[in-house]
């Protein structure tokens, strides 16, 4: 049985100019004018399996949908069309210190964060000194988040997530913030994660780390799928591929390098 | 297609889940609410004392300025009391769940939980609010006597008159948290409505034989009753003030209004919780 299944999924935004306003909409019905909303979208068709203890990697430009299927797989919003199946905990990295609130300790904020994921107050009890020791934050503990470091924040809001021992890790650009020692801390526990059974999802403009951690990778395109295979393979097409473009229309905005989650 | 263990997100179908996913994941909610108050509390020195500190000052403000200068009756600060302390739970509720969902973009975003723990953790915050705020209601019968005896069997009315309130600001959280999603304005709209709701409901004043609704027909006075706040209020001030139960009829319309309410903010809630990650 597969960690991920994605069948047919198709996903439409509503394009709205400007934000919606209740009154404004009174006014739209009462007068009948048509909703000058269009429709987007983000991604389309796209099928694949992700089996239990396997690495997926999502690339493509901004735009291609990888956000969008992101947000699919940690089931926090609902496909247009087709269907997902997910099967177990979901472990989504947040970006560095969301999640955390800022005027609680350290200690409070581990139980808030872990609970929202899932873990009921003695699964917590129990991983709590594990997660203080991985986050290395000290006597910080029990200081309010405000006080940390971005370095500690990150370090504290993975060591949560590390520990929460998901069944699926969802991992965005989250990790580019830290610095080298941490990134490197990380990418170790992610793999020694997969060697526990665990199933990563990630999403990466680095292809360093792409290479690295996942055996396959997916190339979204517009929201199609452009290419479906082993890491290498779709890392090399997809680099070629935009070398030619580059050279052709002498960049056209978009690098594959850079920039933020599409 | 989700396996049971991850948390629901609710088809259309599940309104009664509203409630019973609560129960299972009162550890979310019992963090989210030692959250809030931790995080209002934490960096002032008086700490709860503040949440006492605004009723107060309008207790004093009344005392003095209605009872000094306008020659009402001793008693008047404690029957605006009564009626306050619950208007003002109302109030913060309502405010706090229409931002409850777009206070909490990343959350939502990113991390699949029961949403509607987010409007029901601030209804809880506010909850404990009401009843640190509920001391002063005492205070004040003990210094400002009521012209009538209320030690009676008509309490045991009042926690039936806080369950009342309590899913009345629930299915209107609930209402004002999804909507305000898709709506921006519906904040301000809340806003607006809340202060309008202070002078129509009967705070300040009361709906008896000498209240400015007598020199109206009577049909204004129906209507004031389709005001769901204001059969609770006077409930309120029958039992705490006036030493009697509460009228039935009017009382009655709050809870036909409380359930008419419900229903639409879970049904609204749940329609609009599918685009809550989409629209943020």
């Amino acid at each position: 049985m597969p960690a991920i299944r994605v069948e047919n999924v198709s996903k439409g935004y509503r394009l709205v100019k400007q934000k919606p306003f209740l009154a404004k909409e009174f006014l739209r019905r009462i007068l009948q004018r048509p909703s000058s909303a269009g429709y987007f979208m983000a991604l389309k068709d796209v099928s694949f399996e992700v089996p239990k203890g396997e690495s997926l990697a999502v690339i493509g430009t901004n735009g291609s949908g990888k956000s969008t299927l992101l947000s699919l797989i940690a089931q926090t919003s609902y496909p247009t069309q087709g269907t997902i199946d997910v099967r177990g905990r979901i472990g989504p990295l947040l970006e560095l210190g969301a999640g955390f609130h800022p005027d609680l300790t350290g200690h409070e904020n581990i139980y808030l964060n872990a609970s929202l994921m899932g873990l009921s107050r003695e699964e917590i009890d129990a991983r709590l000194d594990a997660i203080v020791t991985y986050a290395d934050i000290g006597e910080f503990l029990d200081a309010p988040i405000a006080t940390y470091s971005t370095g500690m924040q990150a370090r504290l809001g993975f060591a949560v997530l590390a520990h929460v021992e998901p069944d699926v890790l969802i991992v965005d650009e989250a990790l580019s913030v830290g610095d080298g020692g941490f990134r490197q801390k990380c990418e170790k526990t992610m793999r020694e994660m997969l060697a526990r059974g665990t199933t990563l999802f990630l999403v990466s403009h680095d292809m360093s780390q792409v290479r690295e951690l996942c055996k396959r990778a997916l190339w979204l395109h517009k929201g199609e799928m452009r290419m479906l295979g082993p890491t290498e393979e779709v890392v090399h097409e997809y680099l070629n591929t935009w070398l030619i473009h580059t050279a052709e229309a002498d960049g056209p905005g978009d690098s594959p390098v850079d920039g933020d989650a599409g | 297609m989700v396996q049971a263990t991850v948390p629901s997100m609710g088809t259309r179908a599940d309104s009664m889940q509203t409630f019973t996913d609560l129960y299972k994941y009162r550890f979310i909610l019992g963090n989210l609410v030692s959250k809030e108050l931790k995080a209002q509390y934490r960096n002032m020195s008086l700490g709860f004392l503040w949440a006492l500190l605004n009723p107060l000052v309008l207790i004093v403000v009344l005392s003095v300025a209605w009872t000094v200068f306008l020659e009402a009756p001793p008693s008047f600060p404690s029957m605006v009391i009564v009626a306050l302390i619950p208007y003002n739970f109302f109030t913060y509720c309502l405010a706090g769940c229409s931002m409850s969902i777009v206070g909490n973009v990343s959350l939502v975003k990113k991390v699949r939980f029961p949403r509607q723990i987010l409007p029901i953790s601030v209804i809880c915050t506010h909850l404990i609010h009401f009843a640190i705020q509920s001391t002063l209601v005492v205070l004040a019968l003990i210094v400002f006597t009521p012209p009538h005896d209320i030690v009676s069997v008509h309490l045991l009315w009042l926690p039936v008159l806080v369950v009342i309130e309590i899913g009345l600001v629930t299915g209107i959280g609930l209402l004002v948290a999804g909507l305000n999603v898709v709506y921006r304005d519906v904040q301000y709209i809340v806003e607006s409505i809340l202060t309008i709701l202070f002078w129509v409901s009967p705070v300040l004043w009361s709906a008896g034989p000498t209240s400015p609704l007598e020199r109206f027909p009577d049909w204004v006075y129906y209507a004031y009753f389709l005001n769901p706040l204001s059969g609770l209020l006077e409930g309120f001030r029958s039992v705490l003030y006036f030493g009697t139960s509460p009228d039935l009829i009017t009382l009655g319309m709050s809870v036909a209004m409380t359930f008419i309410l419900g229903y639409w903010g879970v049904k609204s809630f749940w329609k609009q919780e599918r685009e809550f990650a989409d629209l943020l």
